[in-house]
């Protein structure tokens, strides 16, 4: 049952992120890449990874998306400055390759990958308590780094005559 | 029960359909998008291993670290994409256009 789920909701992650790459209009790539998010975060369920789901809803098929289409509608673009992808042979090449070394690599890993997958790793209590406990620090400097993307983003839109 | 190989064999096809997005996008939100893309193509690695390898603390019970890096990897991609949006943005309002072929004066 497990491996019918993972492969269904892989295919569908793997088909909406190709339609968001290929689409032309910019909104609707945007909410093929909800969708992109969505299998993503069942695959996220398969793996006892709950919390990380739920935020990958939240945060990124809500939140980020959200902020995505804002700006799309904000510029707005005309008709027929729309294009979709431009097929290029170097970069299709280039990505080939690149999926080819990646496959490469997986292929090398070794004794490592055979081990028993752990039972039930990521509680959310377990994900707080290793948060709090012994990344406390990166914590930290993360809610530095949302705090000066928040000023750089008010800096930024300020129009030239405010400033 | 799906061998960790299958879930890096994911996280690389979404990764390179992220790559390929970036090369072949010339619209700068698609570009934006696309990086998204890799990033959480990425956050499917991490959470594999985090399931698939015994990372012991010294108090002995198995630490999800790699959740943890999840965590930050989705901080640091909502904070990335606010920025990057807010220039794409005053890039439209200068020049209106949001073709990157367009904006390519620091280019040698």
């Amino acid at each position: 049952m497990e491996g019918a789920m993972f492969y269904v909701f892989g295919a569908l992650a793997v088909l909406c992120t190709l339609f968001t790459i290929t689409a032309k209009n910019p909104v609707y790539s945007a909410l093929w890449m909800i969708g992109s998010f969505a299998a993503t975060a069942a695959v996220f369920v398969l793996l006892d990874a709950f919390l990380i789901a739920t935020v990958e809803v939240l945060v990124y098929a809500g939140a980020i998306m959200v902020l995505f289409l804002f700006v799309i509608m904000l510029i707005n673009l005309r008709a027929e400055e729309q294009q979709g992808l431009r097929l290029s042979p170097l970069a299709i090449l280039a990505a080939l390759v690149f999926l080819t070394l990646l496959g490469k690599a997986v292929n090398d890993l070794g004794p490592a990958v055979r081990s028993r997958p752990n039972d039930l790793v990521g509680t959310p209590a377990a994900l707080a308590e290793s948060m709090f406990t012994r990344y406390v620090v990166p914590f930290e400097a993360v809610s530095m780094l949302l705090l000066a993307a928040i000023l750089g983003t008010v800096v930024l839109s300020r129009r030239k005559s405010q400033a | 029960m799906i061998p960790l190989e299958h879930y890096l064999i994911l996280s690389g096809i979404l990764f390179t359909l992220g790559l390929a997005g970036v090369m072949m996008r010339r619209n700068v939100i698609l570009v934006l998008m696309s990086v998204e893309i890799m990033l959480n193509a990425a956050n499917v690695a991490l959470v594999a291993f985090n399931k698939h390898l015994k990372v012991v603390t010294p108090d002995g019970v198995v630490a999800p670290d790699g959740q943890v890096f999840v965590f930050f990897t989705i901080a640091v991609a909502a904070a990335e994409a606010a920025v990057a949006l807010v220039i794409a943005m005053a890039l439209f309002r200068r020049l209106d256009t949001v073709n990157v072929d367009d904006v390519a004066n620091l280019r040698w």
